[in-house]
């Protein structure tokens, strides 16, 4: 054997035969308790409902790998955690490989087929390779300690917005004393790690296969002529190996052997989560299937394996928290307390070897674990929770299946009753008469084409909002004239249109959006179009979305696009530039739902208007608080409303003239927020057709009357 | 034990509207139908009680009306009620609320219930009579406009109360069986979502004909009515005006308009 074959990893040497049966003894146990675990998790997520994951498993395994690697969705918005995440996430995956590797060769390809590979060259570069990874454990840990101990992050406030100081729930200590747990734990182990390769160097100085290698490990080296300096011996130095070796070896095992029952789960998790992610989770609901009796979630059991397993995924790191337009708000709901609680709900009722009796799986009401109907109904199902999650848990069909339970029970607000009562009747949510949808479309210079009388290329589908409300109906008239002079053809169905549904989905009256559903594909499938245009986001995404699941299947734009190719193709043209300061308010509904976040901006830009964002825009603009029905459930007096916490973020801009809008319920929403909190005057709240029309006046002839 | 509870299907008028060539109704085209809004409430106070109660009791609905009130029936089998039972025969055609209370006064007898339950009145017609005709047809004791209720089905007597002239509440023990007229705002009605008016298709509705009430075409219609319409109609408008100019014109304008009014009336 030559002298640098000889170099390697110094494993039990020194270690009596009973000793080393004594670690081989725990290691097992460690990994049988792990396994237990495991199996424990695995029986709790089979006990949900059954699902069945589109796409293939390759593809998804790909996705989450790359997501994983890349750390992509954990440095969003927070690059200080993502790096940090980062260098813990590749020091401790190196560390974990080289232990693994040795094991590989130790204790299987050694012994059965003669192989070693974990010598000479191989080791001394694998060797730094670690010790350098360990300082990107520990450079890691440390950084995340700062940032619970000092930082002070709002988000990493336990504190729960749906419960009040005293709740047994409400600030969940047990979750701090866990986080620190688990970052001592890992820094104690990386610690350790380098303390006993600084022992090990200075009990074996004398052989010169370790010793003159040292340098290969610069930590554990610098540590030994440290210990060397402070007049550690060779003996010294082996006695202080052997403890600290069984000390670092057992916190190890132990550490395996918790993953399962701890937050250290997350690692298999949040993985598992991210590559059963649903990229829809949001835009297109799931639907009912006929057999089930119950709509919808009302017991732990009602949500399939994949959402339990989404529960577990949270790794409680107050994105959501952050984002959510309730919390901010101070609604009683944080998309991160629901899962939280459910989860809990989870692991105390399916983590036993039988599954409780049903009465006490139900997920609704106050005890800890339950979710309250006033939480659930604080929802605006606007994505912001869904979007930034970095290990795709996703909340929104968790609250929306959960609604639909409320839904069927009749536990909601009296006015949303009646709202849902007036869509069946009239098929709107206005109670106007299905006769009058079309109404708005007298006041042209121009007759607008019943689709249903005649061919179109482009089908209006114009929804509830645009048709009904007096404000946005002034806005159909300029659209319609646009794209009159445009020279589109087209057309709208009249009375044949009903509410699209979006919303009505997202309150959970599932049976309500089918019968919406069903009419709208039945009113389009019986009318020749090339494609539908539409003003109204919601009615966009569901249209897009979800009518694809109720045999509609439609090329749609929003009319941004629309305009947008319609100047491309100098269709239209600017003839008075506006030099108007502006800000642009993403909808949820076209920018977080179906990431239509640049045409609009094009717009503007064409417009000539100098565009000036606010600090929550594209995929984290703010909800105006009126999407998942919330616009049919008043706000509660006296406590901010999202869209005012909105206007005040804009309020902010110096010098600003307009805030652009380009979704009916945010005209509606933001025109009274304004007044609400006190700009009115200081800048005006437009749809962006309105400003298009300021740029392009209408010839006289085609000007709508006032 | 039984809990009946009558319910109509009523009218309400669409945004334009038509009278029928007859002169004596709405065209029918212009109509939306729905459930009556106070039937809403009386159901809901016999669901609840039902609920509440920890012996089986059964709730039935029951209209009269053509095959288009299926659908208001089945909404209130997926608000909670067990069973409907509709009647219909082309000679109820034309019948006052006489005649129909007549008709439940039939049904109340077969289904022999130990309380029995009608809206205040009508959204359409508001003649707040079909009840009381009911009960004085069956010769039960009743009670009008009743606003809370303590009943316990099976009970010798029930207690409710009323609301009187100058915010004085009324405590009535009544005995049963009876009936009672049920006023808006006695209880929260529930939310009848579409999939549970789905599920409750597969619930009965049994269509009673004259004869399976023991009654004959002459007392139904308008052989059975003590009254007829003679005509419906929109009262001439235009009553008011806009005086315009300035204020002299106005005030000269005025003072004209109430001398050709005092004129009018001596």
């Amino acid at each position: 054997m030559s002298r640098t074959d000889a170099v390697t990893r110094i494993l039990f040497e020194a270690f009596g035969a009973a000793e080393v049966r004594l670690f081989y003894l725990l290691g097992y146990a460690a990994i049988a308790v792990f396994c237990y675990g495991v199996y424990v998790q695995i029986r709790k997520y089979r006990r949900g409902a059954a699902l069945k994951l589109e796409g293939s498993l390759w593809a998804r395994f790909g996705d989450m790998l790359s997501s994983v690697l890349s750390h992509r969705t954990i440095d969003r918005r927070d690059r200080g955690a993502g790096g940090a995440h980062r260098l813990i996430f590749y020091g401790f995956m190196l560390l974990f490989a080289g232990t693994a590797t040795i094991t590989l060769e130790y204790d299987i390809l050694e012994p059965l087929f003669g192989i070693r590979f974990w010598h000479g060259g191989f080791y001394l570069v694998f060797s730094l390779v670690l010790d350098v990874a360990g300082v990107a454990l520990i450079a890691g840990l440390v950084y995340m300690m700062y940032r619970r101990g000092w930082m002070r992050l709002p988000k990493l406030d336990y504190a729960r917005p749906d419960r009040v100081p005293g709740d047994p729930d409400f600030d969940r200590p047990q979750y701090r004393r866990e986080d620190w747990a688990f970052l001592w734990l890992l820094l104690i182990i990386a610690g350790t790690g380098y303390v006993l390769e600084a022992a090990r160097l200075v009990w074996l100085q004398g052989r010169a296969d370790v010793w003159d290698t040292r340098w290969w490990s610069p930590v554990g080296a610098l540590l030994a002529e440290g210990m060397r300096a402070s007049g550690l011996g060779a003996q010294g130095g082996g006695l202080l190996r052997h403890g600290l070796w069984w000390f670092h070896g057992l916190i190890a095992l132990i550490l395996i052997a918790l993953i399962p029952y701890t937050k250290v789960k997350h690692i298999f998790t949040s993985a598992a989560s991210l590559m059963v992610r649903d990229r829809l989770a949001a835009q297109r609901l799931p639907r009912v299937p006929d057999s089930q009796a119950e709509a919808g979630a009302a017991k732990i059991t009602d949500f399939n394996w994949k959402q339990l397993l989404n529960l577990d995924a949270c790794t409680k790191c107050g994105r959501c928290h952050e984002a959510c337009p309730a919390r901010a708000v101070g609604a009683p709901l944080s998309p991160r307390d629901v899962i939280l609680s459910l989860r809990e709900f989870a692991q105390a009722t399916l983590e036993s070897g039988v599954v409780p009796a049903a009465a006490e799986l139900d997920i609704h009401g106050k005890a800890p674990g339950q979710v309250a109907m006033e939480t659930l109904w604080s929802c605006r199902t606007c994505m912001a929770c869904v979007e930034i999650c970095p290990v795709a848990v996703e909340h929104v069909p968790i609250i929306v299946q959960m609604r639909r339970k409320l839904v069927e029970d009749g536990a909601m607000d009296p006015l949303l009753t009646k709202t849902l009562q007036t869509i069946h009747k009239t098929g709107n949510s206005f109670g106007e008469s299905k006769r009058k949808r079309g109404a708005w479309s007298k006041a042209l210079p121009f007759p607008v084409k019943d689709a249903r009388k005649e061919p179109v290329d482009v089908l209006w589908f114009v929804g509830d909002y645009a048709s009904f409300d007096p404000r946005n109906q002034k806005v159909s008239q300029v659209f319609a004239s646009l794209l009159h002079e445009a020279g589109v053809d087209f057309g709208i169905l009249y009375d044949g249109e009903s509410n699209a549904g979006n919303d009505v989905r997202r309150v959970g009256e599932e049976g309500l959006y089918e019968v919406l559903a069903t009419a709208n594909v039945t009113a389009l499938s019986s009318v020749s179009f090339k494609s539908v245009v539409t003003t109204d986001p919601h009615s966009f995404n569901t249209i897009r979305n979800e009518y694809p699941d109720f045999g509609g299947k439609y090329e749609i734009q929003h009319y941004t696009t629309l305009l947008r190719q319609l100047f491309a193709e100098r269709r239209l043209q600017v003839t008075h530039p506006l030099k108007y300061r502006v800000t642009f308010h993403d909808p949820c509904h076209l920018g977080r739902f179906n990431k239509g976040y640049d045409a609009p901006r094009e717009l503007l830009a064409l417009l000539g208007c100098e565009l000036v964002e606010m600090g929550r825009c594209r995929a984290n603009s703010f909800c105006c608080g009126a999407g998942g029905g919330r616009i049919w459930i008043p706000d509660p007096v006296g406590s901010e409303k999202p869209a005012q916490n909105r206007m005040k973020e804009a309020a902010a801009i110096p010098g600003l003239e307009v805030y652009v809008v380009s979704c009916p319920k945010d005209l509606t929403m933001f025109e009274d927020a304004l007044k609400t909190t006190g700009n009115e005057g200081k800048f005006v709240v437009k749809e962006l057709i309105e400003l298009i029309r300021e740029a392009i006046p209408a010839r006289r002839a085609e000007a709508v009357p006032a | 034990m039984k809990i009946l509870v009558a319910v109509k299907q009523v009218a309400a008028l669409d945004e334009d509207f038509a009278i029928r060539d007859d002169g004596r109704d709405v065209d029918p085209d212009f109509l939306i139908r729905d459930l009556n809004e106070w039937d809403d409430f009386s159901l809901e106070e016999a669901v609840k009680i039902k609920e509440g109660h920890p012996e089986p009791v059964e709730v039935v609905v029951v209209s009269v009306g053509s095959d288009e009130v299926d659908e208001s029936l089945r909404k209130c089998l997926a608000k909670g009620a067990d069973r409907a039972i509709r009647v219909w025969d082309a000679a109820i055609e034309g019948s006052d609320s006489i005649a129909i209370a007549r008709i439940l006064a039939a049904v109340a007898k077969r289904e022999a219930p130990q309380m029995l339950f009608a809206g205040v009145q009508s959204s359409d017609q508001s003649f707040a009579s079909t009840g009381i005709a009911t009960a004085a047809f069956l010769s039960w004791p009743h009670a009008a406009v009743v606003t809370s209720l303590t009943y316990s089905p099976g009970a010798e007597s029930a207690v409710f109360r009323r609301e009187l002239e100058g915010g004085i509440l009324h405590e009535v023990e009544i005995q049963c069986p009876a009936v009672l007229t049920i006023q808006l705002g006695i209880n929260t009605p529930r939310y009848a979502s579409l999939r549970s008016i789905k599920q409750a298709a597969a619930k009965p509705i049994e269509v009673l004909s004259l004869a399976d009430v023991s009654l004959g075409a002459a007392d139904v219609g308008e052989a059975g009515s003590l009254s007829r319409v003679r005509r419906m109609y929109v009262p001439d408008k235009g009553r008011a005006q806009l005086i315009q100019g300035d204020a002299a014109q106005q005030a000269a304008r005025l003072a004209e308009i109430i001398r050709e009014f005092k004129g009018a009336a001596a």
